[in-house]
């Protein structure tokens, strides 16, 4: 372990300046990267993309015997732990009756009150190759890229609730930022009370809950799922429950451990865009006013042609006609129930 | 003619080890699956050699390659660019300072000599993000991560200490 028994090579004098210029050199990339800050990532996600491969032969044994560490404490707590099972299985069947219930019934006011469908949700499984838990930097491995369709910002899944999102997708891997990372904040509702706030991660186990309003008071157990704001993430994904802070405030005990998920859900949030109601001859004001429609005006003459419309282009002009007599303040296609309701009988 | 031209490629290949050891250091530490289901934060394998022959020899590990191994250790890692790079020049800038006093300890010293260079990258890597960030962030994984890199020297100083003795070693500097 000694040092002192090698002959040292004496060139400090030489080492001083470019120590000075490199120093300025990195702090000018901190401040570019700061700036910048997809500066690496291209690099990175082919860098991942090359390793892939190998990563997946590695990870495989490896991830048995992680099980199997990760397992040795919980074999002396066995029958503890089924006891706990099947009592909380026993509580979550009466949950999944009353959930159940209470679905078919929102469905049921959905369709009385024609309230717009949630929007479309699909996503792709992918498979957690590797993890990196870095004192700054908690991130996920996924072998699913944009060729699988991944887009940065896509919301990462596992069966007990959010995990994180993507922040870098490579071609065929992606790289996740984790709830409980430093960089990571996203828009989320607790309920009950539809309350507001910012999820904070501070490379934690457990995250922080920043307030939108300061008149809430948050108690322990409440349900913490994101907002949707912003329209990268959908609503409604399930996150987890808060818990007091001894430091003050409040934290969130997330229900998915990024630790041990396998497969995970990369979430594409389709939100189509709203489009305006279609106009219909109804819809004209001198129609609504109770007069008979315009006539379609007459076709311009064209020099050498025969007079009158061809059978082409006399409807496209009966056509453009309401396009362009389109009033600033249309009349909405959302009818109130009621009056559905009555004009049906 | 033949015997002067194996004896400089020789040179060439031995003069390359130290940086390609903190290369491969800074490979596997970052290398995202962990042995110990990542309980605990990797090391910073490229640190140790980084430490061990800017003490040793200097003239084979520069602050370029310090800066080198740094930014690969950034790009590795995920995090911002010139983090590490900046934190390991730091440390640099203190084993070429206290070189003499550094070289001259052995046992449990030497220890404490890398504890303490390990601990000035830590430090600045700590003070940098928390810059960056513009927030305090919690100390306990960077202790994690300069206890794991202290613990692992010690066997990593014999690996060291063996390839400089049969491969780096005979190659003499001229300073």
């Amino acid at each position: 372990m000694a040092n002192g028994g090698w002959k040292i090579a004496r060139s400090r004098s030489g080492a001083q300046l470019p120590l000075a210029l490199l120093a300025a050199l990195a702090i000018a990339l901190i401040l570019i990267g700061k700036a910048q800050s997809n500066l690496f990532d291209r690099a990175r996600a082919n860098v991942t993309d090359w390793a892939a491969p190998a990563i997946q032969v590695v990870q495989t044994p490896l991830s048995g015997i992680d099980r199997w560490i990760g397992s040795i404490g919980e074999v002396f707590q066995v029958y503890r732990e089924n006891l706990k099972l099947k009592e909380e299985n026993a509580r979550l069947r009466q949950w999944q009756n009353a959930a159940v219930v209470l679905d078919t019934r929102v469905k049921r006011y959905q369709l009385l009150l024609h309230a717009v469908p949630d929007p479309s949700l699909s996503s792709v499984m992918a498979r957690v190759i590797g993890r990196a838990n870095r004192p700054f930097l908690q991130t996920m491995i996924l072998d699913a890229g944009k060729a699988q369709g991944v887009k940065p910002g896509q919301g990462v899944i596992d069966a007990r609730g959010m995990i994180g999102r993507i922040f870098l997708a490579g071609d065929h891997t992606s790289w996740v930022i984790l709830l409980t990372d430093l960089n990571s904040r996203i828009p989320v509702v607790i309920e009950p009370g539809n309350i507001q706030a910012i999820m904070a991660g501070d490379n934690s186990a457990a995250p922080q809950i920043d307030l939108l309003s300061q008149n809430v008071v948050l108690r322990p157990g409440m349900q913490v799922v994101s907002s949707g704001d912003g329209g990268l993430l959908p609503p409604g994904l399930a996150i987890g429950s808060v818990i007091a802070d001894p430091a003050g405030g409040s934290r969130v005990v997330l229900l998915a451990d990024p630790s041990s998920s396998e497969d995970v859900n990369i979430v594409d949030f389709k939100q189509k865009a709203e489009l305006p109601p279609s106009v219909s001859p109804s819809d004209l004001p001198a129609t609504a006013a109770g007069l008979p429609p315009a006539p379609p005006p007459p076709p311009l003459p064209v020099p050498g042609a025969t007079p009158g419309p061809t059978p082409a282009t006399a409807p496209a002009l009966t056509q453009a006609a309401p396009a362009v007599a389109k009033p600033s303040a249309a009349k909405p296609d959302i009818v109130p129930p009621a009056a559905a309701d009555s004009g049906n009988e | 003619m033949e015997r002067m031209g194996s004896l400089m490629s020789g040179r060439i290949f031995s003069s390359t080890i130290p940086v390609v050891l903190g290369i491969l250091g800074a490979l596997i530490a970052n290398f995202p699956v962990s042995f110990l289901g990542n309980l605990v934060p990797p090391p910073l394998l490229s640190f140790m050699p980084l430490y061990f022959w800017a003490i040793v020899r200097p003239d084979l590990m520069t602050p370029f390659w310090a800066f080198m191994l740094g930014l690969l250790e950034d790009f590795l890692s995920g995090g911002p660019p010139g983090v590490w790079a900046a934190s390991y020049l730091a440390a640099y800038a203190f084993v070429d300072n206290q070189r003499d006093m550094l070289a001259g300890l052995s046992g449990v010293g030497a220890l404490v000599g890398f504890g303490v260079a390990a601990l000035t990258a830590c430090a600045s890597a700590y003070v940098i993000v928390d810059i960056y960030h513009w927030r305090l962030q919690p100390l306990a994984p960077s202790m994690a991560e300069l206890a794991i890199t202290v613990i692992e020297y010690t066997a990593a100083v014999f690996v060291l200490g063996a390839i400089h003795r049969r491969v780096v070693g005979p190659l003499r500097s001229e300073f």
